[in-house]
Formats: C-alpha cells, structure tokens, sequence
C-alpha cells in the first residue's frame, strides 16, 4: 500500500478515536452541568451527604427543605451515601478522588484517624464560636473522646445509638418468663424456655434472637463489642495505642455466645422478612433506630419493652454499652467552608435535634436531652426513647485506630470459629485474635 | 492502523502491568504518600494464612466444580445429540442462566439454599429427607456454590460438547456396533477420545472461570462460615479496597496470578497425556 | 432409536429442563407474591401485586441505572466491533513494521489474568480523574483483544482479489474495511457485538469498584448494592424483583436472538 494513502487513514482512525472521545466527553459535561449548572448565579451551593437509611433521608431531605426556604444565599443539595457495604470505604475512596461532598454527616469515629491523615477534613476550632457552641450541647468529658491525636477537632459529635435489648413482651409471656433477664445466666435461662417448636413439626419457630453471623467486621459491633463493653464496665478495644481486649471479658463474652449458639438459642438461619416483628424471635439486640422499625412495623397487639445489655454473672455496677455515634465533619473540598459550617450548626440546634428524634428515634448527643422542655412531648409519645437516652452517658464508642476494620476482622474471624461453630476454646479463640491484631498492627506501623 | 490498539496496550495493559509491578515494592492506600518496603510485601505473603486459606479454598471450589460441570455438561450434551423434538428449546433453556447475570443468580440461589424457607430444603422434607444447611455450614458452603455456579454455566459447555460430539464421524459407531462393542465401551472408546480436544478447553475455560471466582461469594456469604467460601479474589478485593493496602493487594494479584498459569500448564499436560 | 430408550431422553430432558427453568419461573411468582408467601414450593398465589416492585422503584433510581448500563454497553460494544475490526483487518491484511510483534503481544495479553491489572487500573482512573464518570467504564472496555483476534480470524479467509478491485477503483484501506468487508462479515460482527455486550452488561466487579455515585451506578452493580448494601431492609421479595428487573433486559434480548447468542459464546470457547 502506499505511504499517502496510509498516512491518510491513520489521520481518519485519529480523527475517529478523537470523534469517540469527544461524544464521551460532551456527555460527560451534560452530567456536571446538571450538577452545577445553576452555579453561575451567585449563590453558594452545598453538598450534603446524608446516610442512605429511608428514615436518615427523610430527615435529611426535611431539614435541607427548611434550610433552603430560609436562606437565600445559601442552597444546599442533599444526596445519600452511595450505598455499599460501608460507608467509610465510600468516603475514603471519595477523598482519594477528591469528589468528596461540602458536609456529611453519617462520619465514623472509627475511620477518623484515616480521614484525618488524608488531609481529606477541614479542622473545625479554626471557626472562632466552635468550642463555645459544642460545649453546649455536647457533655465535656465526651467531647473530650472526639479531639483528634494532634489536639484539633474534626467533627460535631451528632448522635448516638445506645444498643440495648428490645424484646417481645408476648413471646415472654407465651413462655412464662415473669423476669427481665439481667445476668448471662438469667438471659440463657429465658432463652431456653423460650426456644421450642409450637406446632410440633419437628422445627424450632421461636429463638431467643438472632444476629446476623456473616464474619462481616462491623457486625461485631452488636453482639461482640456490644457485650465486651458491658462486661468489662465501658473498656473500649485499646488503651491509647495499646491492645487490652485479651482479658476476662473477652472470654466471658466469648464462653456466653458460644453457650448460646451450642444450645440454638439464637437461630442461625436467615430468614425471609423481619423475624422478630413476625413474632420468631424473643429478643433484638438493637439500638433506637430497631424501635422506629417495630413501631412502624408491629402488627395490632404487638406489645415490646427494652432492657439493657445482660452483664456476666459476677458483673455489679452500671451497665455500659455500644453506641454507634455518627458525627459531622465538613471536607477540605468545598470552596465555602464557613457557608457550610453554618449549615453543620444549624444541623445540631435543638429543633433540629427534635426533628432527628422525631424522624429517625436515633439520640443526639446533647445533655439537656431530658430535661429541655422542647423535647418533653416527644418523650411523653415515645416512652421507650427515654430507656435509650438515659443510657445514653454509659454509651462507648470506637477507638479511632486506623487499623480498627482489620482487628475487628480478626475478631470476627476467631468469633465465628469459636462461638458460632465452636470449634475452638473461648479463651484460646480470644488470644488468637490478639495475636493477630498485634501482627496487623506492627505490619501497618512498621516503617 | 492497529495504532489504536497499540495507544490501548500502552495505557491498559503495559502500564497498569508495569506499574502492578512497580506496587509490589511499596505500600500505599492510595491517600498516603507511597512508601517503599523492599520485598517485606512477600514476606506478609508467604506468612498470611488467610490468604492460603484463599487459594485453597478456590482449589476446593474448582475441585468440585469441573468434574461436576463435565459430567453435567457431556451428559445434556449427549441427549441433545439424539434425534429428538424441542431440541433447539432444551438447548435454548439449558443456556438461560449463562446469559443472565451472575448476580441475579446469586441472589436467586441465596433464597434456594435458605435453610429455613428455602426451595431446595422445602423439597428435601417434602420427601422425607432432612434439611441440608447450604451456605449456613463451613462445610456446606463451598460445594453449594459449585453447584450454582455449575449450574449457571453448564449451558455453555453444553454447547461445546455438543459441536464436539457432532464432530465425531458416524461410521466410527457403526462400526463399532457392527463389532458389538455395548453403549457404555462406546462411550469410553470412542466418545471420550474424540472430545479429548474439547474437554481441555472445558477444563481451562472452568479454570479461568474458577479463579476469578468473586461475585457469588461476595453477595452471596462474605467469604463465610469460617472463611470456606473466602475465595482468592474476594481477599484481594478487601485486602485493596476494605483494607486500603494496594501494594500488598498487587503482591497477592501477582503471586496468584503466577499460581492461575501453574494450575492451566498443569491442567494442560495431564489432559494431553491422557 | 428404540421407543424404550427415547421415553427415557425425554424424561431426563423434562427433568433437566425443568431444573433450570423452575427457579427462574420461583423467582419471577415470587416477586409479585407477599412477603410471608416465599417459602412455599408452588408459583401461584392469590395475593399477586406489584408492591414489590414498587418498592425496588422508590427505594433505588433503578430506571437511571438501566439507561446508565444501555449507554455504556452500547458505546463499548459499537467501540469494540470498530476497533476490533480496524485493528483486526491491519493484522491481517496489512503488512508494515512490528505486524509479528503486536499479534504477539495480542496473544500475551490474552494470557495475562485480570488479577494483576485490577488495582493499577483503579489507580489509573483515580490519577486520570475518571473515577466516578462514564469514562472510567467504557475507556478500559473500548478494545477487545478477544474481538480483534476474531476479526483478524475472519478476515483472513477473505479473497485478495476483492481487495485488489477495490485498490484499484481507489478506495482507501477504511473504505475498503467498511464498504467491501463489513457486508461480508455479518456474524464475527455480531459475535463481537454480543460478546462484548454481555462482558459490559453483566460486569459487576469494575463497576463496584470506579464508581461510587448513584446517578452514574450500573444495573447489576446497583442491584448488588441493594443486596448487600442493606437498603433492600433484608426484605427478599424485594431484593427478588430487583434481580427480575435486571434479568428481564438479557432475557428480552436472548429471546429474539437466542441463536445468536449461543453461537457467539460457542465461538469464545473454539477458537480460545
């Protein structure tokens, strides 16, 4: 072939693959002018994003409708978490591709020393009112819990999910369980009453709970975690950087699920639909947002109370447990950082913190929570709430370490293989997945 | 003209590979400064019993899931080579689940195996039979998605069989009739040695198709009960993107990916000889 | 055949028939069944309804996420039968420098497993900025080794005489790719098509990971997302009819052009 002739064709292939590009790349623009396409005004524009749960965004979408209404020059859009398995993986890769919203608000404790070390977090006590106006609302020694290492804040502590046991008031009564089981030893005698076949097809139809056993690490939270802060009096996994979860509580914990899941108290089936509204299961260990459910949810006669975390045997004193606080932090992406930490204050007013009740029956942390009259009639309604927020102070959270998931992981694999199949000895289980946290941990921090 | 694909191999496959290799030195989570760590990345490896754990768990898989596939396949395959009516049907409903995707399968299987109100148990005490707990047991799991998995792509060897069945001469079953050789010797004198060529392929394409073994996992158990379904891919995934160690993620790609072409040049030598 | 032994293909077949067929036919009546019915073995029920899909709508913009899949389908498989095509008709028709090299390398990369690419790509998209956009799921797709080999595969059986008349009136190494080859090549164009139309429709695991925005996220990549993400509320009615919707598009499809699609995948096998 001649060389003219080529060389012409490979200016047509060019001019093609440059045609294809720019199609892609005009459709491209089509996308971010829907996004921004009304930014030439001069108002500002905030991005918010909110937890992907039907109540979050209702709340979400009610309270950036009032906002919106109220402010002129300041609109915000709101859009959930892209949904995954986790929203801090969402987050992280977020800031990796710096397409990270102005706010959010469904921020991990856990996963701040990532955020933090990222760059990816505007540091909040540069706004001169910050401390002033948390410490109102926010208990001091709580506070304190959220400074980061290097002695800067980079989140408003939000709201909490104390995780207590909701339980179904029937099933206790069916079983002639006339108490509120308070000890390890009194929940498994209430499970074993409880536990049997009614139509006597040879299958169980009522547990005493169950809890999702996928070695998925967050799932800890509510049966592992949840149940070691309790026994061990408000421990949480570290103190400063140092492991201390290899202890008696551990074990204990460990020993107490494995008993229970020897005995089938808790079922380890799926099942189709909420087992425990359809009346299958006794218990749910749950934190407020599981009441908004049954409420939503109970069929007419359903009756349920809450009573918190059992404790081992040999526990005495107040009775700590989990709470999944999500909190506020505002990106180093926006380009409006003090229009944007109006709105987080506006997010934490009180008739905001109503609103939270109101939607998702999850608790704010704010201390006057009993005692301020506007949260009175609420209460009043939601009597159920009041067991969650006097919890609320003996709640611990996450310690921020930033290998938490893969520890957690390890928990969690050691957890399966000892208490869901036993088929290793609690105490032996528990020094494994030290073993391994400290591997991880040295791994991650060698240099 | 075949600039475009030389520009696509420089960008998609040259870098990516170079720079995979590149990764195996360092760590990083895409957010921190990288860091270089020599060879300390093989080192984790060769002591990361999960990871192992991995591998073998997707020989498991493959273990149970080539032969099962074979015996399926070249069975239906051999039916569908008889003179009979709705041929093209059986063919054309044998190959649904390979067009569908994976996972709309999975999450169709998860509610088969479901112990409690599952098809496959409700069927099992229908009969009499008890319950088999599918994807609730360390045993259980890793055979159930063989199964599924089996059964989503049995359709497409099928297929293969089938062209290399219509592909064995007529004469050589006359004649071995006329010899009086029965339908099992013919089978296994005959049928067996013709596919020979076909059932490499079968057994290669499984293979390639059992190591990247992810999606099913990953909606289906986590990589759970006790880590039996936690395939090879699946730890890599959350060593990468749960984890954030892409350098390590790269070593294990790497090291598997030297793991995948041992197993196929294995594969290809024991067929041939046979 | 004996009358004894056909009564016996046709129950095996019925029962190998019905083993694939009735889980898809469970699926489809569970969807429009309650909640409390799943777990029976039966399809009927007299409680149909379309709430469970309603659900799907309002819980997940499902209806972007189609379009999103149709349009980045489309572009790779139109991508990937013109370059395939070009590429494959200079491999076999052309002769210039480093033609040996580049099939070599073709091969190569076909042995290559995706494992070791996986997470330099991503950082790719991360460094190109693509993450989060269209691009980042049709660029990487855009080429098929695969589709090349099979048009340089086809290709070669084409007579020379056609290309020499052609040269002959004039016509330019595309025109002659476009005008003269295209007509003849009517299945590797579709087999190419298809193939790459299934390998980007049902990808999920690329997806999942270079794109995190609703508005941008793919059928099955969504669908996996309501499964494990916990929007579907463990409510598996739901989580069913999602999975029918992102069945029924392929199913559609297969329908009309069944033939089509069992001889393309039958191709990928051969000629590997």
């Amino acid at each position: 072939m001649n060389i003219k002739n080529h060389k012409r064709n490979l200016r047509k292939i060019h001019i093609s693959v440059i045609g294809l590009f720019c199609l892609l790349c005009v459709f491209q623009l089509c996308e971010k002018k829907q996004n921004g396409g009304q930014q030439k005004d001069s108002k500002i524009h905030i991005t918010y994003w909110c937890a992907s749960n039907q109540d979050e965004i209702d709340l979400a979408q009610y309270l950036v409708d009032q906002w919106n209404a109220a402010n002129d020059s300041i609109k915000v859009k709101m859009q959930p978490i892209p949904a995954s398995q986790s929203s801090e993986e969402v987050l992280l890769a977020a800031i990796a591709a710096g397409t990270t919203p102005d706010i959010c608000s469904n921020m991990w404790p856990g996963a701040m020393d990532d955020f933090i070390a990222s760059g990816g977090l505007v540091r909040l006590d540069q706004f001169p009112d910050f401390v002033d106006c948390i410490s109102e609302r926010v208990p001091a020694d709580l506070l304190k819990t959220f400074l980061a290492p290097d002695g800067h804040f980079y989140q408003i502590p939000w709201k909490t999910n104390p995780i207590m046991i909701v339980y179904n008031k029937n099933i206790f009564r069916d079983a002639g369980v006339d108490f509120i089981p308070r000890t390890y030893s009194e929940y498994i005698k209430a499970g074993r009453k409880i536990t049997r076949d009614l139509d006597g097809d040879g299958n169980l139809d009522v547990w005493l709970s169950h809890r999702d056993t996928k070695p998925i690490w967050w799932q800890r939270f509510f049966d592992y975690y949840t149940f070691y802060i309790a026994a061990s009096g408000g421990q949480t996994l570290f103190e400063g950087s140092e492991i201390i979860f290899n202890n008696e509580a551990s074990v204990k914990v460990f020993d107490f699920f494995r008993q229970i899941y020897k005995e089938g108290l808790f079922a380890k089936t799926t099942f189709i639909g909420d087992a425990f509204i359809l009346g299958k299961l006794a218990t749910q260990i749950a934190g407020p947002w599981h009441v908004s459910h049954v409420e939503k949810f109970r069929p007419p006669g359903f009756e349920y109370g809450i009573f918190p975390v059992p404790v081992p045997d040999d526990y005495e004193g107040p009775v700590y447990t989990f709470g999944d606080f999500k909190n506020i932090s505002i990106f180093g992406t926006t380009k409006h950082p003090e229009a944007t930490y109006a709105f987080a204050k506006y997010l934490v007013t009180a008739e905001a913190d109503l609103k939270l009740l109101e939607f998702t029956l999850q608790i704010p942390i704010r201390k006057d929570l009993t005692e301020n009259p506007l949260f009175e009639d609420f209460f009043e309604e939601n009597p159920n709430l009041v067991y969650f927020a006097e919890q609320a102070p003996y709640t611990r959270g996450m310690d921020g370490v930033s290998d938490l998931k893969e520890i957690f992981d390890a928990i969690s694999q050691e957890y399966e293989a000892c208490a869901i199949f036993n088929r290793r000895d609690p105490a032996q289980a528990v020094e494994n997945a030290a073993r391994r946290a400290k591997v991880i941990m040295e791994w991650n921090r060698s240099r | 003209m075949s600039m475009p694909y030389v520009v696509y191999f420089c960008i998609f496959v040259a870098f990516p590979l170079a720079f995979s290799f590149f990764l195996i030195f360092h760590k990083w989570n895409i957010v921190t400064p990288m860091e270089w760590v020599g060879l300390r990345n093989f080192n984790r490896l060769f002591h990361d019993i999960q990871f192992f754990k991995s591998i073998r768990n997707t020989l498991v898989f493959l273990a149970i899931h080539i032969p099962l596939q074979i015996a399926m396949a070249l069975f239906f395959a051999m039916q569908l080579n008889k003179k009979i009516k709705f041929r093209g049907f059986f063919r054309a409903l044998f190959f649904l689940p390979v067009i569908v995707s994976g996972v709309v399968i999975t999450i169709l299987w998860e509610q088969l195996y479901s112990y409690e109100t599952g098809l496959l148990n409700l069927i099992l005490t229908r009969f009499g039979f008890y319950r088999i707990p599918w994807i609730n047991s360390p045993e259980w799991a890793m055979p159930s998605i063989a199964i599924m998995a089996t059964w989503k792509n049995v359709g497409l060897y099928i297929i293969l069989f089938l062209v290399g069945l219509q592909g064995i001469p007529k004469y050589l079953y006359e004649a071995a009739e006329i010899d009086g050789a029965k339908p099992i010797q013919r089978f296994f004198y005959i049928t067996l040695p013709a596919l020979n060529n076909t059932m490499l392929l079968v057994v290669i394409l499984s293979t390639i198709g059992g190591f990247s073994l992810f999606i099913e996992p990953f909606v289906m158990t986590g990589g759970g009960p006790m880590n039996s379904t936690l395939s090879a891919m699946l730890y890599i995934y959350n060593q990468a993107f749960y984890f954030g160690h892409m350098g390590y993620a790269a070593t294990l790609g790497f090291f598997f990916a030297l793991v995948i072409l041992m197993v196929i040049l294995i594969q290809k030598k024991v067929v041939e000889r046979e | 055949m004996e009358k004894k032994s056909r009564i016996w293909v046709y129950i095996t077949m019925t029962f190998g028939g019905l083993i694939f067929a009735y889980p898809f036919l469970w699926m489809l009546s569970a969807t429009f069944k309650p909640e409390m019915e799943i777990a029976e073995i039966g399809l009927m029920s007299a409680n149909f309804s379309l709430d469970n899909y309603r659900v799907v709508f309002n819980k997940i913009p499902i209806g972007r996420a189609l379009l999103n899949s149709i349009f980045v389908s489309s572009c790779v498989t139109f991508s990937a039968v013109m370059f395939g095509s070009i590429v494959g008709y200079a491999l076999s028709r052309l002769r210039f420098w480093g033609r040996e090299l580049i099939l070599g390398i073709i091969l190569f990369t076909m042995v290559i497993p995706f494992q070791i690419t996986l997470i330099p790509m991503y950082i790719l998209m991360v460094k190109f900025g693509w993450v989060d956009t269209y691009l980042s799921l049709i660029v990487p797709g855009m080429i098929s080794t695969f589709g090349i080999l099979l048009f340089r595969q086809f290709f070669l059986d084409i007579p020379q005489d056609l290309i020499d008349a052609a040269r002959i009136d004039g016509c330019s190494d595309l025109a002659i790719l476009f005008r003269i080859f295209f007509p003849l090549s009517k299945p590797v164009i579709i087999t190419v098509g298809i193939l790459s139309f299934m390998g980007s429709w049902n990808d999920v695991l690329w997806p999942l990971i270079v794109v995190r925005v609703r508005e941008l996220m793919t059928m099955p990549q969504m669908v996996t997302l309501f499964k494990v993400g916990g929007q579907a509320e463990s409510q598996i009615s739901s989580q069913l009819a999602a999975a029918a919707l992102l069945a029924i598009p392929i199913v559609i499809v297969y329908a009309f052009f069944q033939r089509y699609f069992i001889e393309s995948m039958a191709t990928t096998g051969l000629k590997n």
